[in-house]
């Protein structure tokens, strides 16, 4: 077990102090209340002493004790028991089995004489019944066998309020509340002296031992169990703390939270309540009074003073160190406050008025105190812890908690330094606590990570509410330098840099630096970061560039806070230069980011971060924004590549084509770039469909004169020849755009018959069309395809028209030649619904088999079949229909209508007054001018029918 | 320190692996362990509740404590060694009266630990004529041997209970329910011992809440629901 330091033990009163001469007196008791010490000893001698604490600048405090006076009591009993009642001014000393009271400071017995008899032992109820607070409350173990008596004390009168009897003969008592903790002779038991019900608590054997029976607080005590234990129990008869294990011999215990004190014959342990272990052991023989004086609280009182110009209300503690509860506003010193209570009357439980002698409360004016009254709250008094051999008083000091802590994080002891401050808490000042707990949070979290326990450090770090910059400071270099930061002082740790801490190993080195990587990551965007965001992304920069980690280019593609000129250089320093191009671009900078991409490209610098740097600069450029950029940069992406570099033009988001990317500026641009201006017209024809001539004509211009380029060594560039002429043609044939004259000059004599034909068809020249994909290349099927092509869209008689053309220009009259009497015979049976039969049938010539025209013929039979049949169905349908509106006629016609005055129109409601009438096929008659404004059958007029 | 909603304390002779279960428990690992002085506790949250776990002593020295850790209890494990029978029966002799100060509705668990130590009469020890592999245990090293305990004398344990402390056995959970065999060494069954518990007890404890403080054993005024106090404990 490693110890603590949690007490130093100094001397208080050496034993020359107690009279020198007189040799057999020892110490028998002793009590303490405020600066003043009492010491009462074996032969009836009670001794008062005045405390006097000094502070030493190592945190620990010396003592010096001042006697003031002795008296002895007249007995020649040794004087058992002492014990302060500050309130009343008195000192109730136990010695011969009696209990008087005697002044606190003149040590003389109260005039009355009062005194309780037959007193074995006595005990202070600390949590008080009563509210009176000018009483105290004492509970004695009586001369009678297996009784206990209560008393309540006055300043100079006793009282018994109660007495019970126990089960067995009481040895040791303590008191709180009601409740009444009792050692018996085989067990323990808290009894409740108000209603008599008793609760065992556990067995023990008073023979073998001596019981301890100790108040530790509110409703709880501690007692002496089997095998040395320690054990905690509630007035309710429950443990709620685990026991303490201290050695068997114990003979007393105190408690000084957050710690269990012990004495034996030899030590004196200090045991903590909070994890049950024990921190300190210090020698110390022949000790036999262990007692703490700290949980002496006294009643504060709340005074109504009148002053010259009101109330005035006061908050006070009673006791020796009485103070109001501002300290300017010291209005009473304690003598003359225990003075003003000596003219207490009580006029109602709970509430005194009295008179105040005057010039004492004057300093505010103050001309009388009208109400004191009992404040249910309760003020620590600052105790201590006594120690006493027969010879002479120590005391333990207890050292500051924070120290202790300190020294506890100073062993990397950080689960006990941290239960030790969690226990703290109810003994310091919420604010005050709050800093010092997320200090040492802090602290034990830089522990853990000293120790690379990073998951511990980093919940230390968050619940410790750490500044990040304390741990990124921790690493050279990382923090930008315009950052304001210092490391707080005092230091959360002892390194000065992760050099130090890692001794220059470094795979530790390397695990730290991850560490803070995803550390930093993760609080980047949470609330930690507030403030601090710069100092943050920059050192996450900082490592990730060192690191050659990936997330570099994410942190500085997305939404960041680095700081341009730290991570400037620091990239630079370690050439990260597309890194740097990103952060240029970040901040608004992108000529300068361009500038160092395109020097990575030509390999000026080096940075192989991306190998496809060249396209990622054209579309860089393609979505800048920088109009003048992209020209700046436009030659340089065209001399790399054509055919990319012409992307920035061609993928530019459309609506910024406009302005200064106006097709023509680009044009111009391109004039020397003829593989990027060809793809940028088409783009401009085929993709964006520019319905302008110029661009249209100087496309198809461009692949002509690329088509005719080629000509010369056609065979060695086949494919690509016919894969321009293919665009070529399609251009020639799709767009109605073109200067057709123009470019049929320039064909001319050139040796393309197919664009010729294309052309010539363009400007409805189908002979001369026909005539060169028929004679010229015999290429039939072209033939064929122009017609359809040509007579996409028109009327049948033109498509007709065009067949027969191609049919005349193969039967053509003249040296017969059998391929065209193929293509004839193939148009006719592939065609055979352009065709009208009857015209072909007579330009065929009378040679021919039926045989070789069967498609078409059979074809053109069906369909004039068909058509003789439909025709004849039309007609009976129509034969039919008529006969139907015939015999219609006739049923109209055959019955009579009688008009009279009593029929009216069925349209206005009013008789007819002439002849003539309409009458509708249902049969309703209307006037032949209301069936003229309607020609619908007449409904029943609804209201807003014309009458 | 957050008080308790609820507190459920292990019972048992010395050396039956109190300790060592709660360990394995909370912390999930098997260490050595020295025989416990007085009594240790743990707290452990479940749901919203936090339940204090008393581990205690079960040295005769240290036996005078348990009426008190047992005071209140909302329930109690009793632990025994299923290789040693004798510490079944001490459940019974000495623990079982500890437990008159637990709260009316306590309830009750019965643990065999050291399972890991029982030579089971499965296909491998058929195969092996019954003889066992003859590996040393780590509770002082010893060998696997045939089992002394049979889970049905401690469901009969309980039902003893269940008529020492005169209730109905259909107004508490069943034996099968409540009678466990586990291995602090392995881990065997510890989990589910724990939650099982965990899950009984946080009714009990909201209806002790909603009755206001939890009450003690009085035996004067014992009464069982549905039940008139008899005659027997006269
Ligand atoms: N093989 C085996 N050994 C166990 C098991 N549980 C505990 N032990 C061993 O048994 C011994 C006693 O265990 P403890 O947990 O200290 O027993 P305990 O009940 O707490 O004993 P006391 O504190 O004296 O009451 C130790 O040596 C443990 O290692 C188990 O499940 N299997
Ligand atoms: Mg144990």
């Amino acid at each position: 077990m490693m110890s603590t330091k949690a007490f130093t033990l100094v001397s208080a009163v050496e034993r020359e102090l107690l009279v020198g001469d007189k040799e057999q007196g020892h110490i028998e008791c002793v009590e303490c209340c405020g600066k003043n010490l009492y010491v009462g000893t074996s032969d009836c001698i009670v001794y008062h002493f005045l405390l006097e604490e000094r502070a030493q600048p190592a945190g620990t405090a010396t003592f010096s004790a001042t006697k003031q006076l002795h008296r002895h009591l007249g007995f020649r009993k040794p004087v058992s028991e002492l014990r302060a009642a500050s309130a009343l001014n008195r000192l109730l000393v136990l010695c011969d089995n009696s209990i008087t009271l005697v002044n606190m400071m003149s040590l003389e017995p109260v005039p009355s004489g009062a005194r309780i008899k037959g007193a074995v032992a006595l005990a202070l109820n600390e949590n008080p019944v009563s509210g009176d607070p000018f009483c105290v409350e004492v509970c004695i173990i009586s001369v009678k066998r297996r009784t206990i008596q209560v008393f309540l004390v006055y300043e100079d009168r006793v009282q018994i309020v109660r007495e019970v009897s126990t089960p067995e003969q009481p040895l040791a008592v303590a008191v709180d509340g009601h409740f009444l903790c009792l050692a018996l002779t085989t067990q323990y038991i808290i009894l409740n002296y108000n209603t008599g019900v008793a609760q065992d608590l556990f067995p023990y054997c008073s023979d073998e031992k001596r019981p301890i029976v100790k108040r530790i607080g509110r409703q709880e005590f501690l007692l002496a169990g089997p095998g040395g234990l320690g054990m905690f129990a509630t007035v309710a008869g429950i443990s709620q703390r685990a026991p303490v294990h201290w050695s068997e011999n114990v003979i007393g215990a105190a408690i000084c939270f957050p710690y269990v004190i012990a004495l034996d014959n030899e030590f004196i342990t200090v045991h903590s309540m909070l994890d049950q272990q024990q921190k300190q052991t210090l020698p110390f023989k022949e000790g036999h009074i262990l007692q703490d004086f700290e949980d002496r609280k006294r009643r504060s009182f709340c005074c109504l003073l009148r002053t010259g110009d009101g109330l005035l209300q006061e908050h006070l503690q009673t006791g020796a160190e009485l103070k109001a509860s501002e300290p300017e506003r010291n209005l009473l010193c304690s003598s003359s406050f225990v003075d003003c209570l000596h003219r207490v009357s009580q006029v109602k439980r709970g509430q005194w008025v009295m008179g105040l002698a005057t010039g004492q409360v004057n300093s505010r004016g103050c001309k009388e105190m009208i109400e004191v009254t009992p404040r249910p709250g309760r003020i620590r008094v600052g105790g201590r812890v006594i120690v006493a051999t027969s010879k002479g008083v120590y005391i333990l000091v207890p050292l500051p908690l924070e120290k202790q802590i300190q020294d506890l994080l100073a062993s990397r002891r950080v689960e006990e330094a941290l239960v030790l401050a969690k226990g703290a808490r109810r003994n310091i000042p919420k604010e005050k606590f709050q800093v010092m707990y997320r200090r040492i949070l802090q602290q034990a979290g830089f522990i853990q990570f000293a120790q690379l326990q990073f998951l511990e450090a980093k919940e230390l770090f968050r619940s410790g509410q750490l500044d990040v910059r304390e741990l990124i400071s921790l690493y050279p270099f990382l923090l930008p330098t315009s950052s304001s930061f210092t490391r707080s002082h005092p230091p959360l740790h002892e390194y000065a840099d992760l050099n130090q801490l890692t001794q220059g190993d470094q795979e530790k080195m390397a695990k730290c630096k991850r560490f803070l990587m995803s550390y930093l990551n993760e609080v980047r965007s949470t609330e930690v970061a507030n403030g601090y965001k710069e100092d943050i992304d920059t050192a996450l920069l900082k490592l990730y560039a060192e690191a050659d980690h990936d997330s570099l280019l994410d942190l500085l593609v997305t939404e960041n806070s680095c700081l341009l000129t730290d991570s400037a250089a620091w990239l630079e320093k370690h050439k990260k230069y597309f890194a740097l191009g990103l952060l240029y671009h970040y901040n608004n900078q992108d000529a300068a980011a361009v500038q160092l991409w395109v020097n990575i490209v030509n390999g000026d610098i080096h940075d192989s971060t991306r190998s496809d740097l060249y396209e990622y600069v054209v579309d860089f450029l393609t979505y800048s924004l920088d109009q003048e950029l992209v020209w700046k940069y436009a030659d340089w992406v065209l001399q790399k590549s054509e055919e990319v570099g012409v992307q920035v033009f061609t993928r530019r988001p459309l609506d910024e084509q406009q302005n200064s990317f106006n097709p023509d500026s680009i044009i111009t641009c391109l004039k020397k770039y003829p593989k990027a201006l060809v793809k940028y017209l088409e783009h401009l024809v085929i993709d964006r469909r520019l319905q302008k001539e110029e661009y249209h004509t100087h496309l198809a211009l461009l692949y002509l004169d690329e088509v005719l380029q080629q000509r010369p060594g056609a065979n060695s560039k086949g494919a690509e020849a016919t894969e321009t002429q293919a665009k070529l043609r399609h251009l020639l044939q799709k767009s109605d755009l073109y200067r057709v004259h123009f470019l049929i000059d320039r064909v001319r004599g050139a040796d393309l018959p197919m664009e010729s034909a294309i052309l010539h068809g363009k400007l409805e020249e189908h002979e001369e069309a026909l005539r060169i994909l028929v004679h010229e290349l015999q290429d039939f099927s072209a033939a064929e395809d122009y017609c359809l092509w040509r007579s996409e869209g028109r009327d049948p008689p033109y498509r007709q028209r065009l067949f027969h053309t191609l049919l005349a220009m193969y039967l053509q009259p003249g040296p017969s030649v059998p391929e065209l009497a193929v293509a004839a015979t193939d148009l006719l049976n592939h065609h055979a619904a352009e065709f009208d039969a009857a015209h072909v049938l007579q330009l065929l010539p009378g040679t021919w088999s039926v045989q070789l025209l069967r498609p078409f013929l059979t074809g053109a039979v069906r369909d004039s079949v068909h058509a003789r049949r439909t025709t004849q169905v039309a007609l009976g349908l129509a034969k039919s229909e008529n006969l139907i509106y015939k015999y219609d006629k006739m049923k109209l016609k055959g019955s009579s209508v009688r008009l009279s005055d009593k029929k009216l129109c069925q349209m206005c409601q009013n008789p007819f007054r002439e002849p003539v009438f309409v009458r509708y096929p249902n049969g309703g008659l209307v006037h032949t001018h209301c069936a003229a404004g309607r020609h619908t059958n007449p409904s029943p007029p609804g209201p807003g029918a014309r009458t | 320190m957050r008080k308790p909603d609820g507190k459920i304390v292990l019972l048992g002779d010395m050396n039956v692996g109190k300790t060592s279960l709660l360990q394995r428990y909370m912390e999930r690992r098997f260490p050595d362990t020295v025989s416990t002085v007085g009594g240790a506790f743990y707290l452990k949250q479940w749901r919203s509740y936090n339940i204090s776990i008393w581990d205690t002593a079960g040295r005769e020295q240290f036996h005078g404590l348990g009426s008190m850790y047992c005071r209140g209890a909302t329930a109690v494990i009793l632990i025994y060694d299923v290789n040693h029978p004798q510490s079944l029966l001490e459940l019974e002799d000495r623990f079982l009266g500890l437990t008159d100060t637990a709260s009316t509705d306590c309830l009750f668990a019965i643990v065999g630990n050291k399972v890991d130590l029982v030579e089971e009469p499965a296909a491998e020890d058929q195969r092996k004529d019954g003889r066992g592999p003859g590996v040393a245990g780590r509770g002082g090293g010893a060998p696997k041997a045939p089992r002394q305990v049979q889970p049905e004398d401690a469901a009969a344990l309980y039902r003893k209970i269940l008529k020492y402390k005169m209730l109905d056995e259909k107004d508490v959970p069943a034996a099968e329910q409540m009678c466990f065999e586990t291995s602090a060494k392995t881990g065997h069954n510890v989990d589910l011992l724990f939650e099982t518990l965990f899950d009984l007890v946080v009714p009990v404890i909201s209806r002790q809440r909603a009755q206001g403080p939890p009450q003690t054993v009085d035996i004067t005024s014992y009464k069982t629901p549905g039940q008139t106090p008899s005659g027997c404990c006269a």
